[in-house]
Order: structure tokens, then sequence, then C-alpha cells
């Protein structure tokens, strides 16, 4: 009943792998998550944006999942962002050091930009 | 805890599954807007307190089937106090240094075991307490203005 909260699709737009992320990132989103990005990646995806969206619950546990996609992205050559983070999440993503390896953007389309200004 | 009459405060039992934590997290939140909280207090509330009921699930309870989770919390003129109350199947008093993150990106550490440093950090005051009926307390306070330090 509750442990199965979290959406995750997959697009692409303008050279960018985008993962929809709507609902928890909890414990329970691991596989979701690993899947998604293994998918990306075994279609060759050097750029990734995790797009959140009405995420109103990312725990530790989540958190967690995000710093093992970082682990992949790091060993794999890949470029890694996030968007559509309330304040309260960008926040948390700067306390637990993630910001340092993720760019976090307002909104998919300032990530998208900035992937395109990055790569220029 | 009890409380006198004239402060605010709920309790709530639920099952020590995960996932039921997010019930704490809403009921308290409510809780909280009520008396008068504002809401970048609240959410900073809402993931402090969520991480300290899934200690008490999966340490303190050790994910046991059948248990339950205790929460309480009353509101004092402009402090919000939550115990969370688990049945002590594990004594657990959380003392492990923080890892940084480096060391988890390097295979040096768990992903995991984050919790108690954003607790730390997003709440004023946070700790195990003494329980007279056993299990493990965790008490969280939080203010409605952070003090300056803590900004």
């Amino acid at each position: 009943m509750l442990e199965d909260e979290l959406s995750v699709s997959i697009r692409e737009r303008e050279g960018v792998a985008i993962i929809d992320l709507i609902g928890d990132v909890t414990t329970f989103a691991e596989e979701k998550i690993n899947s998604a990005y293994a998918q990306v990646t075994s279609g060759g995806a050097k750029r990734i944006l995790l797009n959140f969206r009405q995420n109103d619950y990312i725990n530790s546990a989540g958190i967690a999942i995000l710093i093992g996609v970082v682990t992949e992205v790091n060993r794999n050559n890949q470029k890694l962002a996030v968007s559509g983070l309330s304040q309260h999440f960008q926040k948390i993503f700067r306390m637990v050091g993630l910001a340092q390896y993720i760019d976090i953007y307002q909104d998919e389309d300032e990530a998208v930009k900035g992937f395109a200004t990055a790569a220029a | 805890m009890s409380t006198p009459a004239q402060q605010p405060s709920i309790e709530l039992y639920f099952p020590s599954e995960l996932g039921y934590e997010k019930v704490a997290r809403d009921a308290v939140a409510a809780f909280a807007r009520r008396v008068g909280f504002e809401q970048e207090r609240i959410e900073d509330l809402k993931t402090a307190l969520g991480e300290a009921c899934i200690n008490a699930i999966e340490h303190g309870n050790a994910q046991a089937p059948g248990l339950r989770i205790a929460v309480s919390c009353v509101c004092e003129d402009e402090r919000l106090t939550v115990e969370i109350q688990d049945d002590g199947l594990k004594h657990y008093n959380g003392h492990h240094v923080p890892v940084p993150i480096e060391s988890k990106l390097r295979g040096l550490a768990p992903l995991r075991g984050m919790g108690l440093m954003m607790i730390s950090a997003l709440v004023d005051e946070a700790g195990f307490t003494d329980s007279p009926t056993g299990g493990n307390v965790f008490r969280l306070a939080l203010y409605r203005r952070r003090p300056v330090a803590a900004q």
C-alpha cells in the first residue's frame, strides 16, 4: 500500500536523457531508479537529468540511491543534473554533499540549457 | 510524554513498517501548521521526523512485524517537541561518526547512514533520552524561529 508511490519514466530532449521522477524517493525507489539509469546508460546517454516533480518525500534512503547513481555516473564518464526540486530538498542535497557532484537547476528548461552551455 | 492540559499536544501510534512514517510526518505537520509554525520550519520537521521514525522502525524495532511506533508532540509557546519511541528490540543510540559523501562515492562506506546527520542539521535540538518504560526514545525540538547560530 505504502511502498509503491514513485512513477519513473524516460524520455530524450536535445541530447539529454531525462528521467522523470514523480512521487516518493525512498528505499522502495531503488529498483525503479537504478533500472531507469541502466536503461539510459545502455542507450549511450552521456548527459542525464533526474527531473523531480511533485516529490513531497525524499528521505535518506532515497538520497543513498542517488549517491549510488552518482558513483555509476562518475565511473561511466557521464554528466548528471537534477531539476524540479523544492527549495527544501535543494537544501537537503547541499547538506549531504550531493550538490558538489550534481548540478541543480530550477526546472527542466534551465537544465537542458545548462547541459548545452557546458558542452559548448 | 505527559503534558499540562493547556499545552496543545497530539499522540499517535502506527505500525512499525517502512512507509508508515509518512503518516506521522503528515499528522505532525498538520499539528505544527495548526499551532502556527511557518512552512519552512514544517518542511524541516517533516524530514527530521521521517528519519527518526525510520531509525525506530529499522533499528529500535529491528523491522520485526507486529510492533508499533509511538509519536507524541507538544507545543509550548515557541518550542515544538516531538518524541519517537520504539520497543527497543535493539538498543540504538546512534553514536557514530558521520561519513562524508566522498567516502561513500569511493565505496569506503555504506551509502545509507545519513539520517541522524540530517536530523541534527534540520532541527534545533535532537538526541536520545531516557525511557521509563524501556525502548529507545528519540526527542527532537524546534523553535518557531531558528536560533541565529543554527541558520
